[in-house]
């Protein structure tokens, strides 16, 4: 029986939080080791983040066996029932627990879909199985095919390309009017959670220096210590509103705080270098006239908003071209999981071949008495060449019918019978009962056989 | 077929396929199709650059009196600051500007093999170098600032408008770029046309057979000079940037596109 892989798992779409939480696996060094010890699983790795647990195994036995294995196993980790665990799960076994990963590598089967997060979790799972040693052959490729696929589906298409949250949305558009970030200095009027969150990305991206301007001084200084910036108080703000590049506002005022004739003087000050308003206070802060000015422009919770919905349907759509770029490569994947089936019965083939090659080159030696070294070393070469390259049709040949639907084990039976692989010991009468042929098999009968066969040609 | 035409096949081949085959890599997103128009931009370039070495090798009078040569070699300049622009600033998309016009000056070049262009006999290669050589610099400089104005004024409006920043891909320059590259044209397109266009009248000033007089030609080009002028004073001094310098400076190219036609109808009405 081979080797096969099963994925199970559960995530944001199967089971609620309260049953993720229940779930995640946090010492997943102990788990891999207690699956790893498991008579049926060769090889395992499990990843386990606040919105998933994937548990990949390579094993050899019974489907139902090896799922069993993995939930008891799971359940008992976690200290759950194993009926609440069949409950939320999904289990996929061969190629569609290989197509599950890479799903899940490109960021296709994520709550915000092509976050990259995902990719980094999923390598750091696989060094902890790589570490604990329950990584072997199969993981190992599966994995490393599983980054390059998502690395794929990030160059090919536009999956990640665009912002799909307010403040990153911000931070996007800032790049779209400055470009590089470096060097710009950002201004931060109050104090909401998701003005604080945009600054922080701003920060991030290289904004050099960030100005806090709040109606509560105190607050201001809290903040600015908390995110290295300079604490203002709101009176000197328009005073201090020309050395922003980029102003962020979310203020309670009840009107607006900026308005167009202000930011217009503003603008001489700075020499009609660009300025980014970014208002997210409702109601809003800044005068929409603003946007009217020349390298003023305005985006305000609406706007930003409406941005992010645009990305998400542009990333649902560049999920279709990432799924074609998924299904292609656990094709492929598929295709080397077959030839490592075939794998074996190359080795031997080629072992045996070259066995029986020594073996007439001793009878030859033995006949032609003393040889020297060299002599004997090219005729080693000679035969051992003969041996193998005897063997390229036939491997050819056992390789593309291998990849064929339900064909690689008939094919590689059919091989290792034929080349007798396994050592069977097969009676001199065998089949010979079968249409009524009455020829014996020894090895002078096949020498006989082989001089008549070149006679007739 | 001789070597030359067999050379400007080649080089409208080249230009043509990477100007369509850009064309659609851009419409596409495309990166290889771009990349690969590049490559043959790149190639097409060689040739040009090997066909005008030839021209000159054969018979250096031939080519300064052939008005072809003069818009070859703009073609070619064109290309040579696009390359800059691309290597400097990573503005490959402003090869939706640079190729067309490169191939659309190249064609013309063949068009107007005709036209002869009456050299002085005195000072002839310093009238050349002066007013010819800076003015077909200028041009192939402004050809850059001109694709960098409609390009800014084109996402200027999407991010203004909030509308279509889908089409705003990851790849896409910043305004900023676009402005910076307006602000070098300004810095050094001015300087440039301006020694271009006063070598001539200095020429004329200093060559004896030659009379000054005011003619639709000069008015057009000083025309030309004195809006230069004003987006030179505005950007440099006033610190005008943005939309502003963006659409001056495609007049500025359309009042110098309009400007060198009429004066190539002139060098055609010449005997």
């Amino acid at each position: 029986m081979n080797r096969k892989i099963y994925l199970i798992g559960l995530n944001h779409k199967t089971a609620s939080v309260d049953v993720r939480e229940r779930f995640a696996l946090s010492d997943i060094e102990n788990f891999e080791q207690r699956l790893d010890c498991c008579d049926d699983i060769r090889e395992c790795l499990v990843l386990s983040t606040c919105n998933r647990v994937e548990i990949v195994v390579v094993a050899q036995g019974r489907d139902a066996d090896i799922f069993d294995e993995v939930y008891t196993n799971w359940a008992g980790a976690c200290g759950g029932p194993v009926e609440l665990l069949l409950e939320h799960t999904y289990q996929y076994t061969g190629l569609d627990a290989v197509q599950h990963l890479f799903t899940v590598a490109c960021s296709l089967d994520s709550l915000v879909m092509g976050e990259p997060q995902i990719l980094g979790q999923l390598k750091d799972a696989y060094r902890n199985a790589v570490d604990s040693g329950t990584a072997r052959t199969i993981v190992n490729r599966l994995l490393h095919k599983a980054f390059s696929v998502a690395k794929r589906v990030r160059t090919e298409t536009s999956i990640a390309s665009s912002a799909v949250s307010i403040s990153f949305a911000a931070v996007e558009l800032a790049k779209k009017i400055f470009g590089d970030l470096e060097g710009k200095c950002a201004l931060l009027v109050g104090a909401g959670e998701m003005a604080e969150l945009a600054a922080t990305h701003l920060m991030n991206n290289g904004v050099q220096s960030l100005l806090i301007a709040n109606r509560t001084f105190a607050r201001a200084k809290v903040l600015a210590a908390t995110m290295s910036g300079h604490p203002i108080s709101f009176e000197e703000m328009p005073s201090r509103l020309h050395e922003a590049d980029i102003v962020i506002s979310s203020t309670g005022s009840p009107t607006a705080v900026l308005k167009a004739r202000e930011v217009r003087d503003v603008l001489k000050k700075r020499k009609n270098r660009s300025m980014f308003f970014i208002d997210i206070a409702v109601p809003r802060d800044i005068d929409p006239d603003v946007n009217n000015l020349d390298n003023v422009y305005l985006y305000d919770i609406d706007d930003l908003k409406e941005v992010v919905e645009e990305n998400m349907s542009q990333r649902q759509e560049e999920a279709v071209k990432a799924l074609a770029v998924v299904d292609t490569e656990t094709e492929k994947f598929g295709m080397w999981l077959k030839s490592l089936t075939l794998q074996p019965t190359i080795a031997d083939m080629v072992s045996s071949s070259e066995d029986m090659a020594r073996k007439e080159l001793e009878k030859t030696l033995r006949r032609l008495g003393t040889v020297d070294q060299k002599t004997r070393d090219a005729l080693e070469t000679l035969v051992l060449s003969i041996s193998r390259k005897v063997l390229h049709e036939p491997i050819c040949f056992l390789k593309r019918r291998t990849q064929e639907e339900d064909a690689a084990d008939r094919f590689i039976n059919i091989a290792r019978r034929m080349f007798n692989l396994d050592n069977e010991i097969i009676s001199p009468m065998a089949h010979l009962d079968r249409k009524g042929i009455s020829r014996e098999c020894s090895p002078d009968d096949v020498e006989a056989f082989i001089e008549a066969a070149k006679k007739e040609q | 077929m001789g070597l030359f035409e067999l050379f400007q096949l080649l080089i409208i081949g080249l230009y043509l396929c990477g100007t369509v085959l850009f064309l659609v890599g851009t419409a596409a997103e495309n990166s290889r199709l771009k990349r690969l128009a590049g490559f043959l931009a790149v190639a097409g370039f060689f040739l040009h650059s090997a066909d005008i070495v030839l021209v000159f090798m054969q018979s250096q009078n031939v080519a300064l009196n052939s008005g072809a040569t003069y818009l070859s070699i703009l073609a070619w300049s064109t290309l040579v600051i696009y390359f800059f622009f691309w290597w400097r600033f990573r503005l490959e998309f402003m090869a939706l500007t640079a190729l067309p016009l490169a191939l659309l000056l190249f064609l013309t070049s063949l068009a107007f093999s005709g036209i002869r262009v009456v050299m002085p006999q005195r000072l002839t290669m310093l009238f050349l170098g002066l007013h010819i050589g800076t003015l077909v610099v200028a041009m192939g400089v402004l050809v850059m600032g001109f694709g960098a104005g409609i390009a800014f004024l084109h996402y200027n409006k999407k991010i203004k408008t909030k509308a279509g920043l889908k089409t705003l891909g990851k790849d896409t320059p910043s305004l900023s770029i676009f402005d910076r590259v307006n602000h070098l044209v300004v810095a050094f397109g001015f300087p440039l046309y301006t020694f271009g266009l006063f070598s001539s009248f200095v020429w004329y000033w200093i060559a004896p057979s030659k009379q000054f007089t005011w003619d639709v030609m000069k008015i057009s080009s000083l025309a030309v000079w004195v809006i230069f002028a004003f987006l030179f004073h505005q950007r440099m001094l006033l610190g005008w940037k943005g939309r502003k310098p963006a659409t001056l400076m495609i007049v500025v190219f359309v009042a110098m596109v309009v400007s060198l036609l009429h004066h190539t109808i002139t060098f055609r009405q010449m005997p």
